[in-house]
């Protein structure tokens, strides 16, 4: 019997060996939050995303395992960001003809947007008297994950700051799109999709997929020049000041 | 097996761009550029393969998803910046709103109005 209880307590470290633990739990939570999100309404301040998210560090804290443990088998699941990066092909390729005939406003305003993006962020952490590496970690906060993630590293930030940075910058830029295109009375997908991908990276994208796909494309559109801007000039800028 | 075919092309084009990214020392991720050139194939074949198509919806759905195994462990490293959260979450919430409205605002100056002022949301599905 002391051996059977023995062998009940080494579970869920050894579920924890092989990656499949932690890809059935971040799916499943994936699915609750969904669920949940629903059941409260949708509400725009608190996405799926996030309850998905605070589920997972839940059962990380109940289980005798560590977020290292978690993270170990979660990466096989990040895997997945290269492809998933490169079938935003299809988005853009279906939007070309859109895209060629406004290349020009397009140019003169989105390096702009994107450069702004950072700047506030890093001016009122800045002014607040935040460290540099929390600057680093807030800076590429706009940009889709595969590219912030290599930023960060660049510049010496937290990975883990900068992941709960790209979540709540995601939801406020949802948020505040929706809520500001009502007050400026716009309605053409294709801003408010280039607001979402410049302002919201992949979160802002799959919400303008949800609104229709026009708006999506300009979204993927938004974001990836964003992340191609953003990862050329940030290093170059950031290496100015520090 | 349509479904792993467009996978196999996305894998492929993803090592494409890594290899670029190699040789040339470019400061970008492989996957944007492997985007980059996937859309450049699209447009010199004249259309897309239907198998890459067929992929790509449930990739780009789950882009939020993948995220959100980063996202997991600041709950674990928060006393580390305990002493930083308002000026990391006023930095957040400020400085998005406020690039938000200088988007949308700039773009409603430059960008031409367009013919189809679209206002179909469809129901959401996520």
């Amino acid at each position: 019997m002391g051996d059977w209880l023995e062998r009940l307590s080494q579970l869920p470290q050894q579920w924890f060996d092989s990656p499949i633990a932690a890809i059935a739990l971040t799916l499943g939570a994936y699915f609750l939050g969904i669920r949940l999100f629903k059941l409260i309404r949708r509400p725009n301040w608190c996405p799926p995303m996030l309850i998905a998210a605070v589920v997972i560090a839940g059962v990380i804290a109940l289980l005798p395992i560590g977020i290292e443990d978690y993270n170990r088998g979660a990466n096989w699941l990040m895997l997945l960001l290269g492809p998933a990066t490169v079938a935003l092909a299809v988005p853009l390729y279906q939007q070309l003809p859109q895209i060629r005939a406004l290349w020009k406003p397009i140019l003169m305003t989105l390096p702009l947007s994107a450069t702004l993006a950072a700047c506030y962020a890093v001016i009122i952490a800045a002014v607040m008297g935040a460290p540099e590496d929390v600057l680093a970690s807030l800076a590429p906060k706009s940009v889709t994950s595969p590219i912030a993630l290599s930023l960060a590293e660049e510049l010496g930030g937290s990975r883990a700051l900068l992941m709960g940075a790209l979540l709540t910058t995601g939801v406020t830029a949802i948020f505040g799109v929706e809520w500001l295109s009502r007050i400026l009375h716009i309605r053409d997908p294709r801003l408010i999709g280039l607001a979402l991908g410049i302002n919201g990276h992949a979160l802002g994208t799959v919400r303008a997929f949800e609104i229709n796909s026009v708006a999506g494309a300009f979204a993927s559109l938004g974001m990836s020049l964003t992340g191609a801007f953003t990862a050329v000039v940030l290093p170059l800028v950031w290496h100015l000041f520090y | 097996m349509s479904v792993l075919r467009g996978f196999l092309w996305l894998l492929v084009f993803l090592l494409l761009g890594q290899t670029l990214v190699r040789l040339f020392h470019i400061p970008m991720p492989s996957g944007v550029i492997g985007m980059l050139l996937l859309t450049l194939w699209f447009g010199y074949r004249g259309g897309m393969n239907t198998d890459v198509v067929r992929i790509s919806q449930p990739l780009i759905a789950m882009l939020a998803l993948l995220i959100m195994p980063g996202v997991v462990e600041i709950f674990f490293v928060a006393d580390q910046f305990s002493d930083q959260w308002a000026a990391i979450l006023t930095a957040l919430l400020a400085g998005t709103l406020l690039s938000v409205l200088s988007s949308l605002l700039l773009m409603r100056r430059y960008l031409p109005q367009s013919a189809a002022e679209g206002n179909s949301r469809s129901a959401d599905h996520g």
